[in-house]
């Protein structure tokens, strides 16, 4: 009746190997109900998972044409007029890199700070505990935040002000902003972990050679962490790329990627546009609705997108964990 | 050596990202535009052929929000243009000048599977007010079941025009539901066989709904052109006070170019 | 100047800046609370605490509140947001209770019960499932979950026995609860897979020895090791849950209406409204100050709300310290 159990770690079910088994027949009822439950739950999820993938798929590759991804959106009014999504693309790159070039001092000072130096340690508590509140806020907040501070009449080069004098507050400047926010806490928790499995002796051996803290902090911590804040970057990026709250309400929702004022690269920043997501927002029955088949392919280039970072990420940890033998956070999943 | 290449590496960045590049971008003035969902793709079109025949002079930011943000927006100083589709209500605050631009008919609408033609004003107020509730009271209608009602939210110009003109300043009854667009409310009354709606006819003429003829005669362009059809109504740009500088030339430019009267006599009805 | 900055940086001057930047984060949350504070305060000062109440009609307030401009009377600014407020705790309770049991047991099945080749596949498969950003689940839902249900789930009778006060079009609790919970459930099923695998396999084992099947080991030695995990696992998802904002828009219906369990299957099939999808559904009259108020208080309870779920996290799992199992 009681089974003995084989010899065996992660990766061999029980129901295989040597010695008796114990098989579902003689169970109660409620282990076999909750036996039939588990497995219909993991089949059900890896189903559902696939079918999403595999809709989107279908219906990407039924309505995405190249000239889709290469010719700008413009005004019309008909399909064959309103163009394809270049602007939204470029609009999503840019978002992103605006996001990540802000998002990585941060992070990483921010964990250098709280692993290496933190003190005073209530101090240190209080910056884990904001990255933290950080961490679960919802980006819907995040983004009226950055709408009061970017209306703010001192943010007003930012992005531009009407002629009746109030301060249209969306640029791309003011989404990028609030994207850092969203990507720091993947980053910093990556950063973190990796730092605190440094080994302690090679930080020892540098002081022992008669480096400063911060000499170690360049020359030892941060390229043994590389792999650790690639990862949270391509995790951060993710995170961006699939937002829209904070694009519906931060970026102005132009079409087209709008320069505001005449310097080319401020005005850039300071200009409106839109990206990926809110694309596909604006075209389904959600916004205006007249398009549900580009919505569709932007969808797929959008999904695309996002399950190339993820085997990215796959690619990284697995490549960490060959270099230095340490497992990453999340080797399981 | 390096000292003078990191020197000017950094001349180089600051000169790409701050300093402001010759007189020919100089002048660029920006219009906002909000408002109107309904008269958004007439702005739209009006907006970019206005920057093809004037390059290099505005450039245009366009929203939406409904006929009240529009107005709100231009109180506020948020917006430089507002795009009304409605008439100036008493309650609009003073000091507001409505220039009529274009004028479009309100059409009632329904989905392609229910084959209603035509509808008596009565029988329209008496299903948006929520009286009939089902498709069997509504003769000539092949739905059944529930009449599903897909009305605006309050800010929209065309849910104000719409009660004045065809129900008689009654209201929609609640029970509708309220979409915050003209493109939405089209979607749901193409999705729902048992709907009910009414937008501009640009919206119907679109083809994808049953637009559903008013007292016998058709909601199309041409029977609001000829006046017969009785839901006409205006677009208007709102400005605080008289438009001036880059808005009153645009808004002069759409009341009279020829070019203009095109774009807008395309789907709607210019004001000769 | 810039000698300086290149010759090696003395310690204190290091540990300085790094500290300044790592504070400066937190200053960003100060700002966050205080903005959307300051911004929220006419509705507080001129409702008191009873705009949480459901006692006026919040449809016709927020009407009001869109058409007034500049120079609102004080009586614009009365809100009574409960309708919100439900439609927020509904949806999330309902899919993180969902979420707990799909992933408690997906957890099982992937940990114990999966052959590895079937587990090599649902690992990348499941962390797909976390990735796909929220508007693709609306569109999926508006496009495809929505009709179906609205064509094919609801009865003509069911919708002409409400039709004096709501209609029925498919999109409202069940499309949202149902894609929420897909949503959140990859979030706990990673952490509580770490959880399951960081328990001695002596314990279970041990439970078996003792004359358990191998499942009802796991349950009772593993899952309930895990629980601090578990915990863990559900505040984040509610976290995430409450916070949902661009799918839930899509797909709860456009009206702001309190589902009514009283009216028995029809329940899941009412539109509602939650702060988050309210907040993106109103953004755009964000200029009417009565209006941009008022999305700043739902903003508000939000911040409220996930400050209370991290306190609450962290409260419920202090008697489970005494397991070694990190949460």
């Amino acid at each position: 009746m009681s089974a003995l159990a084989p010899e065996r770690t992660l990766g061999q079910p029980w129901q295989t190997g040597p010695g008796r088994r114990s098989s579902p027949i003689g169970w109660r009822w409620g282990d076999r109900l909750a036996l039939a439950g588990a497995w219909v739950a993991g089949i059900g999820l890896c189903v559902i998972a696939a079918a999403i993938v595999l809709y989107m798929g279908y219906r990407g590759i039924e309505y995405l044409r190249p000239q889709l991804i290469f010719s700008r959106p413009a005004v019309g009014t008909s399909q064959s007029e309103t163009g394809g999504f270049l602007d939204p693309i470029l609009g999503t790159a840019l978002l992103t890199l605006i996001g990540i070039v802000l998002a990585v001092p941060l992070a990483v000072s921010s964990a250098l700070w709280i692993c290496e130096y933190g003190r005073p340690s209530w101090l240190a508590r209080i910056v884990e505990s904001s990255i933290e509140i950080v961490a679960g806020t919802p980006d819907i907040v995040i983004a009226l935040f950055g709408l009061a501070i970017f209306q703010l009449r001192l943010f007003a080069p930012f992005s531009f002000t009407a002629s009746g004098g109030g301060v249209f507050g969306r640029s791309f400047i003011a989404a990028g902003a609030m994207m850092s926010l969203i990507a720091l806490p993947p980053l910093f928790a990556t950063t973190r972990d990796g730092l605190q499995a440094v080994p302690t002796h090679m930080r020892e051996a540098a002081f022992a050679l008669g480096k400063t803290r911060i000499a170690t902090i360049r020359r030892v911590l941060l390229p043994s962490v590389r792999s650790n804040i690639a990862t949270g970057v391509t995790l951060g990026v993710s995170r961006i790329i699939g937002d829209t709250a904070i694009v519906v309400l931060l970026l102005g929702e132009s079409l087209r990627l709008e320069s505001q004022g005449s310097a080319p690269v401020a005005g850039l920043l300071r200009g409106t546009g839109s990206t990926l997501t809110s694309y596909v927002y604006d075209n389904s029955p959600a916004g205006e609705g007249a398009a549900p088949q580009k919505a569709y392919a932007a969808a797929f280039v959008l999904l695309a997108l996002v399950l190339c970072l993820n085997l990215l990420v796959d690619r990284i940890g697995r490549s960490q964990a060959h270099a230095t033998g340490l497992r990453t956070p999340a080797a399981i999943l | 050596m390096t000292r003078i290449r990191r020197l000017s590496v950094a001349l180089v960045v600051t000169g790409v990202l701050g300093v402001a590049a010759p007189a020919a971008a100089s002048a660029l003035t920006t219009i906002t535009i909000s408002g109107a969902t309904a008269s958004y793709p007439l702005v739209q079109l009006l907006a970019q052929k206005y920057v093809k025949v004037h390059p290099h002079k505005v450039k245009f930011k366009v929203t939406e929000g409904g006929a009240q943000v529009g107005v709100n927006n231009v109180v506020s100083g948020a917006s430089t243009i507002g795009d009304v589709s409605r008439d100036p209500l008493s309650s609009d605050p003073k000091g507001l000048d409505f220039y009529p631009i274009a004028k479009y008919g309100i059409c009632v609408i329904t989905n392609k599977a229910n084959a209603l033609s035509n509808l008596t004003q009565a029988q329209v107020i008496s299903i948006f007010t929520g009286k009939t509730r089902s498709w069997s009271g509504v003769p000539g209608a092949t739905a059944s079941g529930t009449i599903d009602l897909i009305s605006r939210t309050s800010v929209a110009g065309v849910l104000t025009n719409f009660q004045t003109l065809l129900l008689e300043n009654k209201k929609v009854s609640s029970i509708a539901a309220e979409e915050p667009s003209e493109g939405l409310l089209r979607q749901q009354v193409e999705n729902d066989p048992n709907s009910i709606g009414f937008a501009s006819n640009y919206q119907s003429d679109k083809g994808g709904v049953n637009a559903v003829a008013l007292n016998g005669v058709g909601c199309n362009r041409a029977n609001a052109l000829s006046g017969q059809y009785a839901g006409v109504a205006h677009f208007y740009e709102v400005t605080k006070g008289r438009a001036s500088g880059a808005a009153a030339a645009f808004i002069g430019w759409i009341e009279k170019s020829a070019a203009a009267r095109k774009i807008i006599n395309t789907q709607w009805i210019s004001i000769s | 100047m810039l000698r300086r900055l290149r010759s090696p940086w003395s310690e204190r001057r290091a540990e300085l800046t790094l500290g300044a930047v790592a504070l400066s984060v937190g200053a960003v949350v100060v700002a966050m609370l205080v903005f959307v504070a300051v911004h929220a305060w006419p509705i507080l000062e001129h409702n008191g605490i009873s705009w949480l109440g459901g006692a006026g009609n919040l449809e016709a307030q927020i009407a009001t509140m869109q058409a007034t401009g500049r120079g609102a009377p004080a009586s614009a600014y009365k809100l009574d947001a409960w309708p919100f407020i439900y439609g927020t705790l509904l949806t999330a309770a309902a899919a993180v209770v969902l979420a707990l049991f799909v992933s408690v047991l997906s957890s099982i099945f992937i940990v114990e019960l999966a052959p590895s080749r079937v587990r090599r596949i649902a690992i990348p498969v499941i962390r797909v499932l976390a990735s796909v950003p929220s508007v693709i689940y609306g569109l999926i839902g508006v496009l495809v979950l929505v009709p179906f249900v609205g064509n094919h789930l609801i009865t003509g009778a069911q919708k002409a026995s409400v039709q004096n006060v709501v209609e029925l079009t498919g999109a409202g609790l069940l499309v949202a609860v149902v894609i929420l919970t897909v949503m959140i459930t990859p979030i706990m099923v990673a952490l509580i897979c770490e959880a399951f695998v960081s328990v001695p396999n002596s314990w279970r084992e041990g439970a078996i020895a003792l004359g358990l099947n191998p499942l009802r080991a796991m349950l009772s030695v593993t899952v309930r090791a895990a629980r601090p995990a578990i915990v863990a696992a559900v505040v984040l998802a509610t976290a995430r849950a409450l916070g949902e904002a661009v799918m839930i828009s899509m797909v709860s219906g456009s009206r702001t209406f309190v589902p009514k369990p009283i009216d028995g299957a029809i329940f899941v099939f009412e539109p509602l409204r939650t702060l988050a999808s309210a907040i993106i559904d109103f953004h755009e009259g964000i200029g009417a100050p009565a209006l941009s108020s008022t999305l700043y208080a739902l903003a508000l309870v939000l911040l409220f709300s996930a400050a209370v779920l991290s306190v609450a996290g962290y409260l419920i799992k202090l008697p489970l310290r005494r397991y070694q199992v990190r949460g």
